[in-house]
């Protein structure tokens, strides 16, 4: 039993490892966006999102307000505020897979909700969450993963 | 021969063989200063040792030990070897870790850690053809939800009514 002792501590170590990687945090970039039709400028950080979106909406500007990178746990909410906190974004992850993070995200406007919604956000991809309105354009929030 | 005799035959070959304890050595050598019979059977006893320890003695003054030694080197490497199999068996068998009774149970719960850690992290269902928003829902206003696969973007739009446009910055 003594000979059988270190391996078994050491599977249990290399099943704590695995599954601390299965529960672990989400590292994501949120980049909180203001397009509108008034102007041309476009910040050079956000040519990606104008060459997505260019070809759906006749924005002409986007200006990049906030660039935030989050760590997300599960079940804890994670609230980032546009406009003064008028327009607050809430991400929550719910799941963590091996490449595949499930998000719970809530974006309200005053206080009350205007969008609730849950996706499933992988490395690579970009969840653009934009409509919101503010006086001289609509608000986009751009979100990645990074784990 | 006197009647002890016989008694002390018995006592007379521990001495001889020095195997007597002071008090049986008295005894033996009390009786033989008066016993012709045991002193010729005495005789004859070292006589026979004699006759049997000098050929010992001469056949071992001639025999050569490191050659024999060497004999026996010899015939150990000209035994069959193992093949590679048979290494592999018998290592195992000399391991006390891989003796069966230790290693069939230690095999079985790796496995069963293998089989419970790889259905955590590989319980997923098939993402690269799901869609990425599960659901989306907005008790206010119209939602929009738009797939650039190509560019791997996603786009979810609301579409707010025009009384939301007045808020002021």
């Amino acid at each position: 039993m003594k000979r059988v002792a270190p391996l078994i501590i050491l599977l249990s170590i290399l099943f704590l490892f695995f599954t601390s990687i299965a529960f672990g945090q989400v590292q994501t970039r949120l980049r909180v966006i203001r397009a509108s039709s008034i102007g041309s400028n476009v910040d050079p950080s956000l040519r990606d999102v104008h060459g997505e979106l260019g070809s759906l909406f006749s924005f002409t500007s986007y200006r990049l307000l906030r660039d935030d990178s989050l760590s997300l746990s599960p079940n804890r909410p994670v609230s980032i505020s546009a406009r003064e906190g008028r327009i607050i974004i809430e991400m929550t992850l719910m799941r963590l897979h091996r490449s595949v993070a499930d998000l719970k995200i809530r974006v309200a406007r005053e206080g009350k909700d205007i969008l609730n919604t849950q996706i499933r956000l992988s490395p690579g991809r970009t969840v653009l969450i934009g409509g919101p309105k503010v006086r001289d354009g609509v608000i986009i929030y751009a979100l990645s993963a990074n784990f | 021969m006197k009647d002890s005799c016989s008694s002390i035959s018995r006592l007379l070959e521990k001495c001889f063989d020095q195997e007597a304890t002071g008090e049986e050595r008295l005894i033996v050598e009390s009786h033989l200063r008066e016993c012709a019979a045991c002193q010729d059977a005495l005789r004859s006893m070292e006589g026979l040792r004699g006759l049997i320890k000098s050929p010992v003695e001469e056949a071992l003054q001639k025999e050569d030990f490191p050659w024999v030694w060497q004999n026996i080197e010899k015939r150990i490497r000209l035994q069959e070897k193992l093949s590679w199999w048979q290494s592999i068996r018998a290592w195992l068998d000399l391991s006390p870790l891989f003796k069966r009774k230790v290693w069939v149970p230690a095999v079985a719960t790796a496995v069963v850690l293998l089989f419970v850690t790889a259905q955590i992290i590989l319980n997923k269902p098939s993402y690269p053809d799901a869609s990425v928003v599960e659901y989306v829902e907005s008790e206010t206003n119209d939602v929009m939800v738009y797939d650039l696969e190509k560019a791997k973007v996603t786009v979810i739009w609301l579409f707010e009514g025009p009384e939301e446009e007045a808020i002021p910055s």
